[in-house]
């Protein structure tokens, strides 16, 4: 089970940029807003670690673009949005991940699971 | 959550993070974990398990971002810096270097050598009396040199010389682990900085 858990955790990591990017591009998100949009997804990031590195790392690299907005009755708050850079990154990104996919799909699919009782 | 927060605050201080963006981050991080725990959640939903490694999670997000300043404790020590302790310098290395090699020769051939009962050495214009040796004016005797034999002199008495030999080859030793010690932590932070 821990090793299911590891390989879960392994190809989450490999394209947890490329999640994020596509729920910002959704339309302007703050942090906590983008873990729930992963959420609904059915991407839980419990076990996994934060976003918050992840979200730097697109900011320094050009992908995203940040402004302060005010928060109901709070301090203003860091929205993120899609760079022209971002754009063009995640169309690539998700070409790479369903070639991919389907590589391994076919691959996968050959395997006839026997569960026994 | 104050205590994840002051946590990350304290790293941050640490690393060298400029307070405008140590401040920036706290702020983001402390609204999110607040509307999360408003919403009946907890921290654990927006910091995953990074919730219980305040210090790493802080690390991670200022390099993520590039805000991190170097460590204090590397550059004064660097020898490539251009302030570096002549210790430091090649040159210096080079010569303790060469210097221990010698000692450890020196003392490898003393053990050699005087391997045996007796060390015999060449020894000239010496006026010299069966049992002992006198070497400036008449009263000067040296106990440990006995046995005059022509030109040369067997010396009885070698615990002095061993411990001497044994002293020098430990030191050369020393010294020469350290150099190689040295050098290992520079091609250790070398390979480093080339990394990053």
């Amino acid at each position: 089970m821990a090793q299911v858990d590891g390989r879960r955790s392994q190809l989450l990591r490999g394209v947890l940029d490329l999640c994020l990017l596509a729920v910002i591009g959704e339309g302007p998100a703050y942090g906590y807003e983008m873990t729930k949009r992963l959420r609904a997804r059915g991407m839980s990031i419990v076990g996994e670690g934060s976003i918050y590195p992840l979200l730097g790392r697109l900011e320094r690299d050009g992908l995203v673009e940040t402004r302060r907005e005010a928060s109901n009755g709070g301090p203003p708050r860091k929205y993120y949005s899609l760079s022209s850079n971002g754009k063009q990154s995640l169309e690539t990104g998700v070409e790479e991940w369903k070639t991919a996919r389907d590589g391994i799909d076919r691959a996968l699919d050959l395997v006839k699971v026997e569960v026994t009782p | 959550m104050i205590d994840f927060v002051e946590e990350c605050r304290r790293e941050w201080k640490r690393l060298g993070v400029p307070d405008p963006i140590a401040n920036e981050m706290a702020t983001d991080l402390t609204i999110d974990i607040e509307e999360a725990e408003a919403e009946g959640g907890s921290a654990e939903d927006v910091l995953g398990n990074s919730l219980f490694d305040p210090r790493r999670f802080a690390a991670a997000w200022a390099s993520a971002r590039g805000v991190t300043a170097p460590p204090a404790s590397v550059e004064p020590f660097s020898p490539l810096g251009r302030d570096r302790h002549p210790w430091y310098r090649p040159a210096t290395i080079i010569a303790v270097t060469v210097f221990g090699f010698l000692a450890a020769l020196a003392a490898v051939a003393l053990v050699v050598g005087g391997h045996g009962s007796a060390m015999v050495g060449p020894i000239r214009r010496i006026v010299a009396v069966p049992g002992s040796i006198r070497i400036i004016g008449p009263a000067s005797v040296m106990p440990p040199f006995r046995n005059f034999v022509g030109t040369s002199f067997n010396v009885q008495n070698t615990a002095p010389f061993f411990v001497l030999a044994f002293v020098a080859l430990l030191g050369a030793l020393v010294i020469l682990g350290l150099v190689v010690l040295y050098r290992s932590a520079w091609l250790r932070r070398e390979s480093k900085r080339r990394f990053w």
